[in-house]
């Protein structure tokens, strides 16, 4: 072989290399750039993604060009953050650069930027656009996230760990918009994973040279290989099951709650729902109630001072699912609302004006209050149903709207209620709204809660009672898990924790069973943002509640709903709240106007905004929800902690068991001082050679923990003349070396080895005099010598403790792979395969 | 007459002062002649207190007979010298049996054998007929002539040389003979200052002759009785077992030590540990002493070979990876670690 042959060759593989991180770098770019498709369901159009893609190409070429010229990781870093600044600079202008260079104005514009950034999470919807501050932080966070990848994957040739920023980016858009991620944004960002992965390993295996196919070519490029083709196979079954699985396991999504939630809890395809025609009306409220955010949808005015809730919506039909609703039907509002309603006894009709103005609803309801009488401000597609007393369209949304209507508060007398019959069986409203589907155990609950009342409004009191907390119900959004099978069985009997749609739709399931016409109403509570007589109405004030009817009196609103945890709550005076505390005012004169349910400590529902992810959140979340999130973090962090310091506390535990105090006392005393090697027999020698034994043992830890390589082949005499040797532990010479006190490193090491050697291996051990001091004079010794990082390593993350556990688990583990092993050939032993193989 | 084996017939220890102040002197002795090898003539008086034999193997001129010598003259006891030709017969060893005219019958005429010590001389010269005469002399101290077996003396040992280097017309010593010598040891050239010493020394006339005796064999007979009773840990029991098993483990070699490797490298180590004032062995006994002890025993493989890996490397980098034994690795104990059998993949 000539020379400049032989000097080629390494030149190519380097050649190769550097370039294979070129190649690497750029996948990592790409896969990041794929891994933030998820953030797609949180923007209006695809401008963020341009940006985005524009900073991660600049922070790979400017990590590119760092390796083409050799530069270590950390030069590399600071490339790559340098390169996100300028992207950052030349997207997001503010007119004072340097050219292309960012100046203190520019960074001063990012601020304001920023500032902007909390506003605009707060007040907009999703998809949010048109917010350069959000824009900027999205291309930060990516690129920063871009900048961790590389680093994982192409500095540190760990691109597993790159998974986890990756990871990072799909749990932004899963926190704050949940349900609505579709799932193919996260197979996209499983791939750009699988690609990084992939493109590693072929690059290692390129390393080792040129691939070898088994039929004389070498390969270049990816070719099949059948080992390949099973893990590939392998890999995407894997991939299929893991996001199938959550889909079809009822358990994982939000499960039978759905199917007993009246029809609320859908899929949560609709989101904020556009097309008002084609979208189901309590897929889109889930959609709606699913959001972190909180969004104000809705802002009307009343002369009425104490208003009852707005009515958007009805369920009132029993299907297998639960409560669902169905389409309404009804005249243009324009052609005439059913007039004022007679004054009968036991009701009475307050004429009241309401002007509400739709902010940011876009569905084909529009909310009013109960019986209107006018309503002006709205064209002819809207139309009323007077059955569910909802304003509805078939052809356009309610966006922007702003109408104001006449509506009849009715206040009913609780004493007329008492009087009201129920009605005969032919009646088509007691036909159709009084029938339930069989379930033992709440037939048996009603029938024991009316026995013996005859009033029919009496009994839906006795009922409306039993969701106290007395009976144990509490307000909770998490439902409890599936006990029975029957939704409805697990809230009344099992689990009794739900939210206002489980109390609304448990209510009227037992009024059915009782045998009176009932139904769920749905719409807003009236919040908890109030300006006189202006109320703001937000995502999170969704609501929902029972109607039932009486003979005479119509359909009457009961809540069952549990008022502290529902802020704007009201419990009328014919339906008195069943958890409130007996109260005069609320027990009923007949004109009396409804009892707020307000809470006064219950807070501002902006303390809210960022807890009440799970859907039906009517009225925020509650602050059990709050408490359980922070004891949980505490929880986490002082185990995590725990976990942290649990090296060094075992470490402390055993130098203290090793080196008793007791034992450090006579160190100083005149035995200390005495030539070693002297053996006494006065101390029982099982005693000294321990002692001896956990000193060394200790020492050995310690050598560990400053980084003093150790040898199991060395003797402790070896051991210990090299340690001197290598950690200077003697004195220079011009000491006085006969002074033990004053020469202790080296005296101190000699001693112990002998006190080692002669525990181990001679009939009688030396004494165990002066070996605690001598250990500790040694770490002290080893402790100056060592650098900061050393030193701090040692005393919190001990290499000897972690080291031993290492030890421990692998011999385990080793053991397992032996036991496994053995039981594997015991198996094949009588295995029928084995008569085959042995035959042919 | 009958071989004194038991603690009372070899006459007893002698405490550990006196032991090393007689050691001390023998060693002083040798070192008249043999200047600077203090650790070889330690060792060579290590192998007779441990009753083994010595064999030394070096280039020629370097000292090996004289030092067989003069550790002979150091003792006064009795000592022969063979000198180990190819027209030696076992009989000029061993002894014959003649006829003895006067009363009518064979009698025993004592080989060089029969003595305290006994040098050969280039034995890798002799037959490997004349060789195998020292087997049964060596290992069971005794001679079997026409069917009657005489017990040689104690102390008795055999110190041979012989010349690595010039092959032609030798028989190389066969193994059944190797691993009878305790110790195989290499005298190597002296530095430049024992050299110019020994100039001045040997110049005028050979200090072999005029060195005398120091101790005799009843004494040396007390000093191996002290040596059996130097303490010996299990841990070192281990050790040495451990030592030996790793050869025959080691993929360098194709033929490991013997059980009688292991009987030696323990006598011999507890004759060292004497020699240095201790009444216990420790394990960097053993590790001094695994190449001189074990290194002549073995055989390397083909590429071993090939790739000049002497035996002494090999053993010398076994002693430097084998982990000490602990108490935490009793030899009750199953030690995962090193039991390479259940890691052999399946076959079938």
């Amino acid at each position: 072989m000539s020379a400049s042959t032989a000097g080629a060759a390494p030149a190519r593989t380097r050649k190769r290399t550097v370039g294979s991180r070129h190649h690497l770098g750029i996948v990592a770019g790409a896969a990041t750039l794929l891994a933030a498709a998820p953030l797609i369901s949180l923007y209006e159009g695809l401008g963020w993604l341009v940006d985005t893609a524009f900073a991660v190409a600049l922070i790979v070429a400017a990590a590119t060009g760092v390796r083409a010229l050799r530069g270590p990781v950390g030069l590399q870093v600071l490339a790559m953050l340098g390169g996100l600044l300028l992207a950052l600079t030349w997207l997001f202008r503010s007119g004072e650069e340097l050219l292309f260079l960012p100046t203190t104005g520019t960074l001063a514009h990012f601020g304001v930027l920023l500032d902007e950034v909390p506003d605009v999470v707060a007040n907009q919807s999703l998809p949010v656009g048109g917010s350069e501050g959000l824009q900027l932080l999205t291309v930060i966070g990516v690129g920063l996230i871009a900048i961790m990848v590389d680093l994982a994957a192409v500095g540190m040739r760990r691109p597993a760990l790159a998974g986890l920023p990756m990871l990072a980016i799909y749990s932004v858009p899963v926190a704050v918009h949940q349900g609505s991620v579709p799932w193919w944004t996260f197979m996209i960002g499983v791939t750009g994973y699988l690609w990084l992965i992939s493109a590693d390993n072929l690059d290692r295996v390129r390393r080792f040279g040129r691939r070898f196919t088994g039929d004389g070519r070498d390969v270049e490029h990816w070719e099949p290989s059948p080992l390949a083709a099973a893990g590939r196979r392998l890999t995407v079954i894997g991939l299929l099951i893991a996001v199938a699985l959550p889909l079809v396991v009822p358990g994982m999504t939000s499960g039978l709650v759905d199917r007993f939630g009246n029809g609320l809890g859908g899929s949560g395809e609709g989101g904020v729902g556009g097309s008002p025609t084609a979208v189901n009306l309590f897929a889109a409220l889930d959609g709606l109630l699913n959001r972190e955010t909180t969004e104000e949808l809705v802002r009307f005015t009343t002369t009425d001072s104490d208003p009852f809730y707005l009515r958007i919506g009805v369920a009132d039909e029993i299907t297998e699912r639960g409560f669902d609703h169905r389409a309404p039907d009804g005249g243009p509002v324009n052609e005439g609302l059913p007039g004022p309603s007679q004054p009968r006894p036991g009701v009475t009709y307050h004429p009241h004006q309401a002007e509400v103005e739709i902010l940011q609803w876009d569905m084909n309801r529009l909310p009013v209050f109960a019986d209107p009488t006018a309503i002006e401000g709205l064209d002819d597609r809207w139309r009323y149903d007077p059955d569910q007393q909802v304003v509805f369209s078939d052809d356009t949304g309610a966006a922007g709207l702003e109408y104001r209507f006449e509506y009849q508060r009715p206040q009913f007398d609780p004493a007329a209620l008492r009087r009201a019959r129920p009605l005969p069986d032919d009646h088509p409203i007691q036909r159709e709204f009084a029938e339930v589907l069989p379930e033992e155990r709440v037939s048996d609950q009603v029938d024991e809660l009316i026995e013996g009342i005859a009033s029919p409004y009496e009994q839906v009191l006795a009922i409306l009672a039993f969701f106290s907390r007395e009976n144990g119900f509490s307000y909770s959004l998490d439902t409890g898990s599936e006990v029975t099978g029957s939704a409805i069985v697990d809230f009344l009997f099992e689990n009794r924790a739900g939210f206002c749609v489980q109390y609304a739709a448990g209510m009227a399931w037992m009024v059915r069973e009782a045998g009176l016409p009932a139904r769920v109403a749905v719409g807003f509570s009236r919040g908890s943002q109030r300006t006189n007589n202006t109320y703001l109405l937000t995502n999170h004030n969704l609501h929902a509640w029972t109607e039932v009817y009486f003979d005479r009196y119509g359909w009457v609103p009961f809540d069952a709903t549990p008022s502290s945890s529902i802020a704007g709550s009201i419990a009328p005076a014919w339906a008195p709240d069943p958890n409130a505390p007996p109260d005069p005012n609320a027990s009923g004169g007949p004109s009396g106007p409804g009892t707020p349910g307000e809470n006064p400590d219950f807070p501002d529902d902006n303390v809210f905004e960022g807890l009440a992810p799970e859907p039906g959140g009517g009225g925020g979340g509650p602050t059990e929800t709050q408490a359980v999130w922070q004891s949980w973090l505490l929880a986490g962090a002082a185990v995590l902690l725990v976990l942290l310091i649990l090296p060094a506390l075992r470490r402390a535990q055993l130098r203290r068991q090793r080196l008793p105090r007791r034992a450090a006392s006579p160190a100083t005393g005149p035995r200390a001082t005495a030539a070693p090697g002297v053996v006494t027999s006065g101390e029982p020698a099982a005693a000294a050679r321990h002692r001896a034994h956990a000193v060394w043992d200790e020492l050995l830890d310690t050598l560990i923990d400053f980084r003093v390589p150790l040898n199991p082949a060395e003797t402790p005499r070896v051991t210990a003349e090299r340690v001197i040797r290598e950690c200077r532990l003697d004195p220079p010479a011009d000491t006085d070396t006969t002074a033990t006190a004053r020469a202790p490193g080296g005296a101190g090491m000699r001693l112990l080895g002998r006190a080692e050697e002669r525990a181990r291996y001679a009939p009688q051990p030396l004494p165990a005099t002066g070996l605690v001091s001598a250990v500790r004079v040694i770490r002290r010794a080893l402790a100056g010598q060592s650098t900061r990082r050393v030193r701090l390593q040692a005393a919190l993350l001990p290499p000897s403790t972690l080291l031993h556990w290492r030890t421990v688990t692998g011999d385990a583990v080793a053991r397992a792979a032996v036991r496994a092993t053995r039981l594997g050939d015991a198996l094949a032993r009588i295995s029928p395969r084995r008569l085959l193989h042995s035959t042919r | 007459m009958t071989v004194p084996r038991s603690r009372e017939e070899l006459g007893g220890a002698v405490p550990l002062d006196e032991f090393r102040t007689v050691t001390d002197a023998i060693v002083g002795n040798i070192e008249q002649v043999i200047e600077g090898k203090t650790a070889t003539v330690r060792l060579a008086l290590a192998v007779l207190l441990a009753e083994g034999h010595l064999l030394i193997e070096d280039v020629p001129g370097v000292g090996k007979t004289k030092l067989a010598k003069s550790l002979a003259r150091s003792i006064d006891c009795t000592v022969r010298r063979i000198q180990f030709t190819p027209d030696l017969l076992p009989s000029d060893v061993t002894g014959v049996s003649v006829y003895n005219q006067d009363n009518h019958d064979f009698e025993f005429k004592p080989g060089a054998i029969f003595a305290n010590l006994v040098v050969g001389d280039e034995i890798n010269r002799a037959s490997p007929k004349t060789q195998s005469a020292l087997l049964e002399c060596m290992e069971e101290r005794q001679v079997t002539v026409d069917g009657t077996t005489y017990e040689l003396q104690v102390p008795f040992m055999v110190v041979a040389t012989q010349n690595p280097i010039e092959m032609e017309g030798t028989y190389p010593l066969p193994e059944a003979q190797r691993d009878r010598f305790s110790a195989r040891i290499g005298m190597g050239y002296p530095d430049a200052g024992s050299e110019l010493t020994m100039l001045d020394v040997h110049g005028a006339e050979d200090p072999l002759y005029a060195l005398a005796p120091v101790s005799d064999a009843e004494k040396v007979r007390r000093l191996i009785a002290t040596v059996r009773e130097i303490h010996v840990a299990d841990e070192i029991k281990q050790y040495a077992v451990d030592l030996v098993t790793a050869t025959r483990e080691a993929p360098d070699l194709r033929l490991g030590a013997s059980p009688r490797a292991t009987l030696h490298l323990l006598r011999t180590a507890r004759a060292i540990a004497a020699l240095d004032g201790r009444d216990h062995v420790l394990p960097d006994d053993l590790q001094s002493l695994a190449v001189p002890v074990l290194a002549h025993r073995v055989i390397s493989t083909a590429d071993a070979q090939l790739s000049r890996r002497t035996t002494d490397a090999i053993i010398a980098d076994i002693v430097h990876r084998l982990p000490l034994p602990t108490e935490r690795t009793r030899p009750s104990q199953p030690r995962p670690s090193t039991d390479r059998s259940q890691y052999q993949p399946r076959r079938g």
